[in-house]
């Protein structure tokens, strides 16, 4: 069910267009019309005569509402990857990405998906921070034959084979430079089996896709390997108290808790966690990374001590690239980068290789993915390829705990699992 | 559930149920004294919370927080109402159009100037710890919370009986002009009322900060939990706050734990089950609403 | 303006409406601004459904976006189900679907008046809201619902966005029709003199609560028909369409074109979703402005824009 959309049709019809019409597209005309990208005015004219048109990149991110600290965060990455570039990826200029706003909502991102395909007319579109968004527009997108480093989302389906693709399927056009939730989520079910000599674990994750899928992935990989989920429960995503769920689980018996939460709820738990004096207890604070990002940390700072979490990426990750980056972002905004910083980041040094590799020339798209399935770089996390199957990353997931160092609540990396990569078809 | 763990819910139900009173009781005062339902309550006790979280950035201080963020508040209340409401008086249904205006503009200016990260109050020193009880140790500020409410419960029962004051307001909404020729002045009185009003949201804001977070859309979700308590518990009197609080918080938390399915419908269940039993709210009278 | 002028030019204008995308495909990203129209004119429906309720009825409803978004559930999982992309089974499920849940929160809600009815809709709606997002097997839950087919009418498929758009804006115009044809009915007339005088109704012998449950059901049925279509437009149907900010969307798309008017709902779409949408792309304040604008349509001109028309007319012509 492809739009059949490659035409125009170009006959015009005449009609006596009364008032009403000619108000309404009136209206909708200089909305439409112009370019809105100050790029595209200034640098059409002064197009050189063999050089290729700059770059033009559509970013979808969230700047408002619930996420909007996570577009802001890989905004601000995006601009400083350009910055130490001198705006120029592989030769060739490129214009200020054109940032829109995906605000929460699928029919938003729908529409500025709509916008960067036919009105912007972008070369390369990123971003997408909400998986329903990605979902959403991940057939408008593949129907535009638009290509599209996705630098968030972490649902499974944007990168596997999908039965009646729904909610969603991988595309030839869409590459991953940021996750998978199960890479997030099933290994370490498998290590803390194996590894660590945990026999018995208990879930709670939110309520909503993301934490679902983490709960069913990490369940199954620790059963696989000999584990035993004694129960699990689950939170209304946004809950407002979490002093009720904690209560529940100092009351059964079972130590090792895996959550998933992120941003205010992961937040929430952590300080309810603490303040029914569950570690001291003996209960162990376990989950996927968003649980203990930085975002997070920065909030409860020592509180979240002792948290083992996996994740591609830790702030205290000793690589050369990691260390350089650190400091540059630093240095420039004054602040430490999260993991949505990298993501954006190692999308555009996925983008950068890529087109070094077609000699910054766009225009034949299966060359272009044909590079971008070929890119092999070091990034902040670490070696970075795509699994040319599924374009999600292949990377190393770090098993992490928290602690303070200089005085920051960071994730300290404790141990390694190499080279995974998402099985690419539904596993439970 | 065993007994022990029965009371553990028991109390987390009882000071959430505190936290929304607290939280409420700003919405409940204006709609009970001037019929109008301000939809920009929730960004009024959003404003309170950013107000307290910079001052503890700056100072360290949350009860320097509790302080300002109402006056400031309150006093953006005491302005908006002859600003805006004024001219609408009579229209109470236009009245609670233009707050959802304000909510609008207050929910986006907090943004572009605060910005829009994920935010959190701590607890306030001497607040922070837990103490042993029933076998577990519990929070000392929930036990505060529940303190905070009793005693805004207590004030509102305190000025309700001096009848005076509540009388006058009431008959400035029946008949204002008849009022002013009684030589009150209806003006100052529904300025007030507003920003007390505004105030006691920003109170809410800054006393709830550290349970449930500072962040964009803090403002939608508080005020759909007002609205709730306020309907269950009965629009048109002070005590229905008190009344949807105790119901609602205990009935949220059980039912969030013994039924997780449902666990997001549930709050909206019960609304629902207390309407069809008592139309009108709890502790709600019959009103003439025109 | 003569009556027959009056009737010409609302059949030119549809007929211009309808065929948007043919006569302005020369323009600059004309497929873009087919999009946003569609956007717009699907708000639109909405916002007249929604104003069946505030401006005839006077029943000021927060919820209405649950009706919008069971009638795209409802499309979608009936044509899912059942296997079968007809448009006239999509519709007929997305009217079952959204007539029946306002029947349900009808029974309710009409109980209550004024602030009373405005606060339990936005109760029932946000309740909906949590079955769709606890739903999952049904609904897809917080990832929404995927794989959404486009509709097909006797061979004639629906799935390039001409054809779309052709079929949403037809859809507009029969539902303008429908609102145009019960506002001069009587039965119409009965609902404005709801809204004026409830008391003076009854005592004139009108079952009020019938008259308001039967328009709340119309309203709920006319916004699933909004649902379906956005369903389609997207192929996507999300919790966001059953969420408060839809409700609210459509209640200040009716307050800034103008209440009690017919086409005042959809002129207010048109300029809610160019604040919301287009103004973003130049400026960050956005949500800002839309809230100032709607502040200024209540306080100051309370007829909104249709109203400041009517002023307008009536002005030059003295």
């Amino acid at each position: 069910m492809t739009d059949s959309d490659t035409s125009y049709r170009l006959s015009r019809r005449k009609f006596l267009a009364a008032g009403g019409a000619v108000a309404l597209a009136a209206a909708c005309g200089p909305a439409a019309a112009p370019s809105a990208s100050p790029s595209a005015a200034a640098t059409a004219s002064a197009a050189a005569t063999t050089a290729l048109k700059p770059l033009k990149i559509g970013q979808l991110l969230p700047f408002t509402k619930v996420y909007a600290e996570l577009g802001n965060s890989m905004k601000r990455s995006t601009d400083l990857y350009l910055k130490q570039k001198g705006n120029k990826l592989a030769g060739r200029t490129v214009a200020p990405p054109i940032y829109e706003d995906e605000a929460n909502d699928p029919v938003v991102g729908a529409q500025k998906t709509q916008k960067f395909i036919e009105q912007d007319q972008v070369d390369v579109m990123m971003g997408i921070v909400a998986t329903p968004i990605a979902y959403a527009v991940r057939n408008a997108i593949d129907s535009a034959k638009m290509i599209f480093i996705e630098t968030n989302a972490g649902g499974n389906s944007l990168t596997r084979d999908v039965p009646n693709c729904t909610p969603a399927c991988k595309s030839k056009y869409i590459f991953r430079s940021s996750f998978s939730s199960w890479q997030i989520s099933a290994p370490i079910g498998e290590y803390f089996a194996t590894k660590r000599g945990v026999k018995e674990a208990f879930t709670f994750v939110a309520d909503y896709g993301f934490g679902t899928e983490s709960a069913a992935d990490f369940t199954n990989s620790f059963t696989k390997a000999g584990g035993k989920v004694t129960g699990s429960l689950k939170a209304p995503l946004g809950s407002a108290d979490f002093l009720p769920f904690v209560t529940q689980l100092k009351n059964q018996p079972t130590k090792d808790i895996y959550s998933f939460f992120s941003g205010t709820d992961a937040i929430n738990y952590i300080k309810a966690w603490n303040q029914l004096g569950m570690p001291a207890a003996g209960y162990k604070m376990n989950g996927a990374g968003f649980l203990t990002e930085q975002d997070v940390l920065k909030e409860v700072k020592e509180l979240a001590n002792g948290a083992v979490t996996s994740l591609f990426w830790a702030v205290t990750l000793d690589n050369a690239e990691n260390k350089a980056f650190v400091d540059a972002y630093q240095k420039e905004y004054n602040l430490l980068p999260d993991v949505f910083a990298v993501q954006a980041w190692d999308g555009m040094n996925a983008l950068d290789l890529a087109l070094q590799a077609v000699k910054g020339d766009t225009s034949n798209k299966d060359a272009f993915i044909a590079a971008l399935e070929n890119v092999k770089f070091n990034s902040p996390r670490g070696a970075f390829e795509f699994d040319k199957v599924t374009h999600n990353p292949i990377q190393d997931m770090y098993i992490r705990q928290v602690a303070v160092q200089n005085g920051a609540a960071v994730n300290t990396i404790v141990d390694k699992i190499a080279r995974v990569t998402d099985p690419g078809k539904p596993t439970t | 559930m065993s007994p022990e763990v029965a009371v553990q819910q028991a109390l987390n139900g009882i000071s959430f149920g505190a936290l929304l009173f607290i939280l409420a009781a700003g919405l409940s005062l204006i709609f009970g004294m001037m019929d109008v339902v301000n939809l920009a309550h929730g960004a009024f006790y959003m404003l309170g919370a950013y107000i307290a979280l910079t001052v503890v950035q700056r100072t360290g201080q949350f009860w320097l927080g509790l302080v300002l963020a109402p006056l400031l508040v309150g006093a953006l209340g005491l302005a908006i109402e002859p600003l805006l409401l004024r001219r609408l008086r009579g229209r109470h249904l236009d009245q609670v159009l233009l707050t959802i205006g304000i909510s609008l503009v207050i929910g986006d200016l907090i943004g572009l100037i605060a910005g829009r990260e994920i935010r959190s109050l701590p607890f306030p020193a001497g607040l922070d710890h837990s103490v042993p009880i029933m076998g577990g140790d519990y929070p000392v500020y929930r036990l505060f919370v529940i303190a905070f409410g009793l005693a805004l419960a207590a004030l509102f029962a305190f000025v309700h009986r001096r009848s005076r004051i509540g009388a006058l307001i009431r008959a400035g909404v029946d008949d204002a002009p008849m009022l002013a020729a009684l030589g009150v002045d209806i003006d100052r009185l529904f300025a007030t009322t507003f920003g007390v009003g505004a105030a006691l949201a920003a109170v809410a804001g800054v006393i709830a900060a550290p349970v449930f977070g500072v962040f964009p859309g803090m403002d939608v979700d508080a005020l759909i939990y007002s609205l709730i308590v306020v309907v269950v518990g009965g629009l048109g009197t002070l005590s229905g706050a008190i009344a949807g609080g105790a119901l609602v918080g205990p009935a949220d938390t059980f039912g969030k734990v013994l039924f997780p399915q449902f666990a997001l419908a549930l709050i909206f269940a019960i609304v629902a089950f207390v309407l069809l039993l008592r139309p009108t709210g709890l502790l709600g009278r019959v009103r003439i609403v025109r | 303006m003569s009556r027959v002028a009056l009737v010409a030019l609302a059949i030119a204008g549809a007929a211009a409406l309808i065929t948007f995308p043919l006569w302005s495909s020369g323009w600059e990203s004309s497929r873009y601004a087919t999009t946003i129209l569609r956007d717009m004119l699907v708000l639109g429906i909405l916002a007249l459904s929604l104003d069946l309720l505030v401006g005839s009825a006077g029943l000021p409803s927060l919820g209405h976006a649950a009706f919008f978004g069971t009638g795209a559930y409802g499309a979608a999982i009936v044509a899912q189900r059942v296997g079968n992309d007809d448009l006239l089974l999509g519709l007929a499920a997305a009217i079952g679907a959204s007539a029946l849940l306002a029947l349900v929160i009808g029974l309710f809600a009409v109980r209550a008046a004024g602030i009373f009815f405005l606060m339990l809709t936005l109760a029932f709606a946000q309740m909906v809201f949590a079955l769709a997002f606890q739903a999952v097997d049904l609904s897809g839950g917080s990832n929404g619902l995927a794989g959404v087919h486009r509709p097909q009418l006797l061979g004639l498929d629906f799935n390039g966005p001409e054809a779309l758009f052709e079929l949403v804006a037809s859809l507009f115009v029969i539902v303008v029709l429908v609102l145009w044809r019960v506002r001069s009915s009587t039965y119409g007339r009965a609902l404005i003199g709801l809204r004026e005088n409830e008391r003076r109704m009854r005592a004139l012998g009108y079952d009020t609560t019938r008259l308001k449950l039967s328009a709340f059901v119309l309203a709920g049925a006319l916004a699933g028909i909004g649902g379906a279509l956005s369903g389609w437009s997207l192929r996507y149907v999300s919790t966001n369409d059953v969420g408060i900010e839809r409700s609210i969307e459509a209640f200040v798309s009716v307050l800034i074109g103008g209440t009690g008017t017919l086409l005042g709902p959809a002129i207010g779409a048109v300029v809610v979703l160019y604040v919301e949408r287009v103004l973003p792309s130049s400026i960050p304040f956005a949500e800002t402005v839309l809230g100032v604008l709607f502040i200024v349509f209540v306080a100051l001109a309370r007829q909104g824009i249709v109203g400041l028309g009517r002023a307008a007319y009536r002005r030059a012509r003295a």
